[in-house]
């Protein structure tokens, strides 16, 4: 079931006339996670800052569970919306104790608000005595906090800014692991924002990549790295070659050879040919196929890294098996599994 | 689909407060703005032909002059305080902001009793050293007076302003310097100085506003300027607008102190890299130069504070059993609460004014909250009559239109109501500038997390945010508490018909011959100006480490 819908939500800040979202639309699951993945500037806090909200599109609607929370210059206000959100910086309320933050936001709730919160602690794995104030905790520690005072208010849709950012490297794949058990076992609807791939493959069950204010794609992993829409979420998951094609009706012209393929016609202008290290296979000698001069073999025990060079001195990498050998200055001949195409201006 | 008909995004309560407090305060400033539309007033020739040009002459020199000393005085201080090691350095640190307690108009009088004939100068001149001087040692009763007198109580705002610049500055710029092969006194020049230079004309900017302001020294000196020019007009001449032409002149004044301001600082806004960020260590000196630094700051404590203070105390030990009694008690308790609740309403609607910016969806909001603080830049005399002309109109309004048989009185103007609302829109940036600092340093997270827990604005105001910056709170009330109690110009306009404030009583005695009873009035007036300055002093140090 859809719990929460964005259709065309736009929003612009005054100061640039750039937008920040521009027409944006997704729906969400009951009980996902999904995650927001984009550089710095793609508009992914912001998203979260209006589906929490906490800022208002210039346009679009917002649908949160069969309500509209947002149409034109009407919206419901952040504190009716059971919208729960864990801040970036956490935002513990510095002069009220752990128990205190946590049972703060179940004063409308009804029952036992001392056991809920007490339990909810319990459920993020906080083993502190719980009449410690915010700043007697380390960072770990107080996220996990914010994470029980945002979850024990029972929110319809969770949301986390860069829930990962101020970790370091170490605890990091112990904490992604915990935090998706903690949401899977609450059973929350979850967002959250990240800027690194290795959050988003690793905790979510969607990913919606974000850049320059527009929805690039929303998928499963899987789908966004093998069949990526478009160069930019290519490229966000993983090395991608690039060589220039100049089209004719058969196929395109390449420093690397003539590629035969039947979408050249559909192309004017020179296209970028864009390929995964591993989508290349590397074949005997032919005329039909791609070719490079060998410049230099990587190797990683399971795998190699092949780089081959054009005329230019322009390089490629294949990924290719562990156990061919190659000799320096060979030619290489290979053909292209899959491949993407984009007009280069 | 069922549309959830909720609020408009851009409307809460907090907005409309908020605009009401604005327009309150926006109120006498346009009012001035308005009313220069109008005819002059018939004493208007008169002033334009004999008093307009000295009172332009005499308030430009006494700008000039004043921001010349202040800057030689608050700069050298400064840079001896942030670089130098000798005896008292510490101390010096914070004895040199006392002067701040010290109203000039207390500084005035108390100068012209040291320089008497009866005073503890003359009096040892000729008792031990059987030298008499006929009338006063030194006339200071005049321009140069008045320069000096506000120029020893304004200076420490360059002082406390250029020392935080000048210990800003990264120790590895002037090791930079100093490796290029420059001197002590070179650095000072060429590094230290440019880069303190915003912060300098600010403080300079600040001590000028004051200038402005004054009103009792000058008048205690017969110095005309625009603001006894203003008094002339409104209780002599009673023509209320020429005293809203002259005031309209000294807004031109006020405004081209803030542009020169601006100007001046640009974008230039010089960073100093984090990391290097280590403060100017402290040189140590010949034991010659430590005796000239611990004199200059000594001599110049000495003038500033200490001799007048010892005066002060004097005239107090002299007269205290004739005037601390039931009444002198009585205007202690009603100056501290005028003050008190000035204070307290000031911080008030800071925070209304600045929650809702804090809830507002739109960045512009921000400059314009800002209009409130602008009261601080505009003399205390033009705010009076800003205030009093709508008052008095509305007065005569009422008693018109549904007491047309009945004697006209008093409403609002000449009430402790207009008393109060000009001590808002005069103090309102000192207010609000705390409160601000605290909302900025707790971040917007807090609020919005309460928010999204499901409190609504006004409970987390109360639970989460008001809790968070009571130290911003109590600054507010504290500072302005001490500006109202100092207050002179303004309160001599808008006071109730012989109701007296410590300064206004003061102020009074000291022109009515009586500067020995007034120092009592003064005591309470310093000795309270005292005690924020020490107190904020600990807080600038607590930053600093």
């Amino acid at each position: 079931m859809i719990i929460l819908s964005l259709l065309e939500i736009t929003k612009t800040y005054s100061k640039s006339k750039e937008f920040a979202v521009n027409k944006v639309s997704f729906d969400v699951e009951e009980g996902e996670i999904l995650a927001l993945v984009g550089e710095s500037g793609s508009g992914k806090t912001t998203l979260l800052r209006l589906i929490a909200g906490l800022e208002h599109p210039d346009a679009g609607y917002i649908i949160l569970s069969g309500q509209k929370i947002v149409e034109g210059n009407l919206s419901v206000p952040a504190h009716e919306r059971k919208i729960g959100m864990v801040f970036q910086d956490y935002a513990l309320f510095p002069h009220l104790t752990i128990l205190e933050n946590v049972k703060f936001g179940l004063k409308y709730v009804q029952g036992d608000r001392e056991k809920i919160a007490k339990e909810t602690l319990k459920l993020v794995g906080l083993k502190e005595d719980f009449s410690k104030y915010p700043h007697q905790l380390s960072g770990g520690q107080q996220q996990r906090v914010a994470l029980a005072r945002a979850i024990a208010p029972n929110p319809k849709v969770l949301l986390l800014d860069e829930p990962f950012s101020n970790l370091d490297a170490m605890l990091k794949d112990q904490v992604r692991e915990e935090i998706r058990q903690i949401i899977k076992r609450s059973g929350v609807t979850a967002i959250f924002v990240t800027h690194d791939t290795r959050d988003a493959l690793s905790t979510a069950d969607r990913i919606a990549i974000l850049h320059k204010g527009y929805l690039q794609q929303i998928d499963v992993p899987q789908v966004l790295y093998e069949r990526p829409e478009n160069p930019y979420v290519a490229n966000f998951f993983g090395k991608m070659n690039q060589i220039i094609g100049v089209p004719t009706v058969e196929g395109f012209y390449t420093p690397f050879g003539f590629m035969k393929d039947d979408r050249a016609k559909d192309f004017k202008n020179r296209v970028r040919i864009l390929f995964r290290p591993e989508h290349a296979l590397i074949k005997k000698s032919h005329d039909q196929y791609l070719n490079g001069k060998l410049f230099k073999v990587a190797y990683f025990g399971d795998h190699q890294i092949v780089k081959l060079a054009d005329e230019d001195g322009k390089r490629i990498s294949i990924k290719t098996q562990p156990n061919k050998k190659f000799n320096p200055s060979d030619r290489v001949f290979f053909t292209l599994k899959e491949f993407l195409l984009e007009e280069a201006y | 689909m069922e549309l959830v008909k909720r609020n408009y995004y851009w409307w809460n309560r907090w907005a409309g407060f908020a605009l009401l407090i604005l327009l309150a305060v926006v109120t006498p400033i346009g009012t001035i703005l308005f009313k220069l539309f109008e005819k002059p007033g018939s004493s208007w020739s008169h002033i334009v032909d004999n008093l307009l040009f000295g009172y332009f002459q005499n308030t430009l020199l006494l700008l000039i002059g004043v921001a010349l000393v202040t800057f030689l005085l608050g700069v050298s201080t400064a840079w001896l305080v942030s670089n130098y090691n000798f005896p008292g350095r510490k101390y010096f640190e914070w004895l040199l902001i006392l002067p701040l307690g010290f109203p000039g108009y207390i500084m005035a009088y108390t100068y012209v009793g040291i320089l008497d004939y009866t005073g503890p100068i003359q009096g040892f001149l000729r008792n031990t050293l059987g030298i008499s001087v006929r009338g006063s040692l030194i006339d200071i009763m005049n321009l140069p007076g008045a320069i000096f007198i506000l120029s020893i109580t304004l200076f420490p705002y360059v002082f406390l302003i250029s020392r935080t610049s000048f210990l800003q500055q990264s120790k590895t710029l002037q090791e930079a310097a100093s490796l290029l092969g420059s001197n002590r006194l070179n650095t000072f020049i060429k590094v230290a100085l440019p880069l303190a230079r915003p912060a300098i004309v600010a403080g300079i900017a600040l001590a000028s506003m004051e200038v402005l302001n004054d009103y009792g020294t000058v008048k205690y000196f017969g110095v005309n300027t625009f603001t006894t020019g203003i008094f002339r007009a409104w209780f002599s001449m009673g023509d209320a607008s020429t005293a809203i032409y002259l005031a309209g002149i000294l807004m031109v004044f006020v405004f081209v102190i803030l542009y020169i301001e601006s100007l001046q600082r640009g974008n230039k806004r010089y960073s100093f890299n984090a990391s290097s960020h280590k403060p100017t260590a402290r040189v140590n000196v010949s034991s010659g130069k430590k005796a000239l630094y611990f004199s200059i700051c000594a001599t110049l404590f000495a003038v500033s504070f200490f001799i007048p203070f010892l005066q002060i105390l004097y005239w107090v030990s002299m007269t205290y059993h004739k005037v601390a009694n039931a009444d002198f008690l009585m205007l202690i308790y009603r100056s501290f609460s005028l003050a008190a609740i000035s204070g307290i309403l000031v911080v008030l609607f800071s925070v209304v004014l600045l929650y809702a910016l804090r809830l507002s969806p739109f960045n512009w909001v921000k400059n314009v909250t800002k209009i409130a603080t602008l009261g601080y830049a505009v003399p205390g005399a033009v705010i009076a009559v800003g205030i009093m002309i709508p008052f008095l109109a509305f007065d005569k309004w009422v008693f018109s239109t549904f007491f047309p048989n009945y004697n006209p009185g008093l409403i609002f103007s000449g009430t402790l109501f207009a008393l109060g609302f000009a001590y808002v829109v005069r103090f309102m940036a000192v207010g609000y500038n705390p409160v601000d600092a605290g909302f900025q340093k707790i971040g917007i997270h807090v609020n919005e997390a309460s928010r999204l827990l499901g409190t609504r604005s006004s409970r987390t105001l109360w639970k989460i945010d008001l809790p968070l910056i009571k130290t911003g709170l109590f600054t507010g009330i504290l500072l302005v508490f001490v500006d109202v109690l100092k207050e002179l110009p303004l309160t001599l306009i808008l006071r109730p018909f012989n109701y007296h404030t410590l300064a206004t009583k003061a102020f009074d005695m000291a022109t009515n011959e009586m500067i020995a009873e007034s120092a009592n009035a003064a005591l309470v007036i310093i000795l309270t100006g005292i005690i924020p300055i020490i107190f904020l002093n600990k807080m600038i140090k607590n930053r600093e480490v």
